[in-house]
């Protein structure tokens, strides 16, 4: 277990970014989490919420220890297969650490501008301009209700 | 993700107090300020009683709700969470659920969980009062349907119902003070394919304004009711009930944490103990105690309340107090349905109901039954996570998973009846303990075979009916673990004072001057949201104090 006060070092920074695109790889022209930079505002947002704080350390403590990358001279070196192996082995033996970081992964990916934009959200808070519907037609109801009561009389 | 604390911080007083100062002994002392403590606090300062409520939590003022701010979904896993172990406030009280096959949800706050609910306001049907009549399990209630349809009524109008007269699988009943919301593409949808398979679907009753209602603005649709109301289109006892108390009257104390029930030689209630925020004691003295603090919170505080009269926690002697501890357990269901784009458009719950499947039939492997809640979609980060299912997979399938979910994802909730059962408790923790010291309550809770039978069936009819509605893929959880919203059974009503804790009025049979009006007198848990059911039970309640409980006004 990371003690909750360790930093990153400048190897886990680069490590985090190729890992980030990892989790969500570019789409076509689009860059992944990773490459769309938002590697630093994960690690600062991951400093508010200490159970994805442990789950981003744990990862990146876990990505540190993998045999191959210590071999080859560090996770940025292995090629795309190794390095999404290695990644799978951590999400085996630390499930719950490995969500977390996913978690932390999502959540700073599917809250940015740029990526509303590229799935089709509306790219602002729910509030307050809220959403259209059309107005209730009580014509639905038409056949329902032609159907005789069904509850269960008592008595 | 915002750095910012989005919270309401600001420096509150010791206590707040909402009211006129209150007498020295009062009338009636009300514990929690939630869905039927407001309604018991407003019935009663309406009848003239001197009321005090005190609250452990706060005020929240609407402007501060999630939704306005950009990390909506993001604040929603963490400061807004339903469940007060991922919360974590100092107003909040852990809950020790490591042996529980549900997590239990609750808000501390004046509202209390009516913040964050979402407003689903369905009613029991009346073969839910006669269970052990009908269906030879459980108990049957102390009263019928009939006798709580003139509250569900009054309820209704002080929350604000929208929705309509004719249902079949309902009695006939009084016209909601509102048209129902909007269906939405996705409830067209949905609705015509139950129609195909000739099941019932009818619009859902919701305590969301359709219209302007109450001094309050209509719903703009946006989404998340389960995060509160910025419009305060979504009622809450904190914008409808507490005002009008307060202006008749009720003082309210928030920052107010009850830590005993106190009595007398004789064992009446005198009055309760409490924390304030800076963790001093006061006592407020009253000549009668309104328990009003959920399914886990009221018992936890009885078995708190131990004395030379109740050695076994107050009003204890039949050792019922936290047993039959009942939820709604849930199956999801979400079918992906590419006919559909945006169902992240609208409120997420409650589109629409059906009742095909609630009442008991002999076919099935199981006795009562369940009800469909069909629910939306909801934002990307929630999507991405998967809600009730697994998350969006990461890695090279990625972008295909989640562009097959997001804005075509329908969900399916069973909620199931479950049954009474004497080892599903609540009981005091050894060593989890609040902000105060208190300990806090664990949960041992199994789901029993009827309940997973139960489960089961409402999963393949789901499967069934969202094939019909065009899925091209269906995810199923046949049990949601994160879906304790209603807490109910541990402090249950009935005649018979060897085997109940309350009577018909919510009096205890230990001490008349002890009443409990929230989800804990339930006898059965019937298959629908029990608020309107349990905020009709305390103004059933306190029109018998009203009316004949004369002897407690000063």
């Amino acid at each position: 277990m990371p003690t909750a006060d360790r930093q990153l070092t400048s190897v886990d920074r680069v490590v985090l970014k190729r890992v980030m695109d990892l989790v969500i790889p570019p789409d076509g022209d689009f860059p992944g989490a990773g490459g769309l930079g938002l590697a630093e505002q994960l690690e600062r947002s991951s400093q508010r919420y200490g159970r994805l704080r442990s789950g981003l350390l744990s990862v990146l403590d876990a990505m540190s220890l993998d045999i191959a990358s210590r071999i080859e001279g560090g996770f940025a070196a292995l090629d795309e297969e190794r390095q999404i192996a290695a990644l799978k082995t951590v999400e085996t033996n630390l499930p719950a650490q490995f969500g977390e970081f996913v978690e932390l992964v999502y959540g700073n990916y599917y809250t940015d501008s740029r990526v509303h934009e590229r799935i089709g959200w509306v790219g602002r808070p729910p509030q307050p301009e809220g959403f259209d519907l059309e107005p209730w037609d009580p014509a639905v109801l038409e056949n329902m209700r032609k159907r005789e009561p069904f509850w269960r009389q008592v008595g | 993700m915002t750095e910012e604390p989005t919270l309401h911080q600001n420096e509150q007083p010791v206590i707040a107090v909402d009211g006129l100062l209150p007498p020295d002994v009062v009338d009636i002392l009300i514990v929690g300020a939630g869905a039927s403590g407001a309604v018991v606090a407003w019935r009663l300062a309406q009848a003239g009683f001197s009321v005090v409520c005190l609250e452990q939590g706060r005020w929240v003022d609407p402007a501060l709700y999630p939704t306005r701010d950009r990390n909506w979904e993001v604040l929603g896993r963490h400061e807004w969470n339903w469940d007060p172990n991922k919360r974590a406030a100092p107003v909040d009280y852990p809950v020790n659920d490591s042996e529980s096959e549900i997590t239990p949800l609750m808000f501390s706050a004046v509202g209390g969980s009516t913040i964050h609910w979402t407003a689903h306001a369905p009613r029991f049907h009346p073969s839910d009062f006669r269970v052990k009549t009908l269906d030879e399990v459980a108990d049957d209630w102390p009263f019928t349907y009939d006798d709580l349809d003139p509250y569900y009524d009054l309820n209704d109008m002080m929350m604000g119902c929208a929705g309509i007269s004719g249902d079949p699988a309902m009695p006939p009943r009084s016209p909601r003070p509102m048209p129902p919301l909007p269906l939405g593409e996705d409830g067209r949808h949905m609705a015509a394919a139950f129609e195909r398979l000739g099941w019932h679907w009818w619009p859902s009753d919701n305590y969301v304004n359709s219209m302007p209602y109450g001094g309050r603005e209509a719903c703009n649709y946006c989404g998340p009711l389960g995060f509160g109301c910025t419009r305060k289109a979504k009622s809450s006892t904190d914008v409808n009930y507490w005002p009008e108390a307060i202006r008749l009257g009720a003082v309210l104390k928030t920052y107010s944490r009850v830590s005993e029930i106190t009595v007398g030689n004789d064992g009446r209630a005198t009055g309760a103990h409490y924390f304030d925020r800076a963790g001093n004691v006061h006592h407020q003295a009253a000549r009668s105690v309104v328990m009003a603090g959920n399914g886990v919170g009221t018992p936890r505080l009885l078995l708190m309340s131990k004395s030379d009269a109740h050695p076994d926690g107050l009003i204890n002697s039949t050792g019922l107090v936290g047993k039959n501890l009942m939820f709604h357990p849930y199956s999801i269901t979400t079918g992906l349905i590419p006919g559909l784009s945006k169902t992240w458009k609208g409120p997420m719950g409650n589109i629409l109901m059906s009742q095909e499947f609630y009442e008991t039939d002999l076919r099935r492997d199981f006795v009562r039954g369940y009800a469909y809640q069909l629910n939306r979609g909801s934002g990307p980060l929630t999507t991405a996570l998967g809600g009730a299912h697994e998350p969006v997979s990461w890695g090279g399938g990625h972008h295909e998973d989640f562009s097959e979910r997001f804005g075509h994802n329908v969900i399916l909730a069973g909620i199931g009846e479950d049954l009474p059962e004497e080892h599903n408790t609540v009981t005091l923790d050894e060593r989890l303990t609040d902000s105060n010291g208190l300990p806090a309550p664990r949960i041992n809770y199994r789901l029993c075979e009827n309940s997973k039978r139960l489960l089961d069936h409402s999963v393949k009819s789901a499967t069934q009916v969202l094939e019909e509605a065009g899925a091209t893929r269906i995810m199923a959880n046949p049990l949601l673990r994160s879906g304790g919203w209603h807490l109910m059974g541990t402090a249950r009503m009935g005649e018979d004072p060897e085997r109940s804790v309350v009577d018909g009025w919510c009096q205890a049979h230990d001490a008349d001057n002890v009443f409990i009006v929230d989800g804990s007198v339930f006898v059965t848990a019937g298959a629908v949201n029990p608020t309107p059911t349990l905020q009709a039970i305390a103004l059933r309640a306190a029109d018998y104090i009203a009316h004949e409980r004369d002897d407690l006004k000063g």
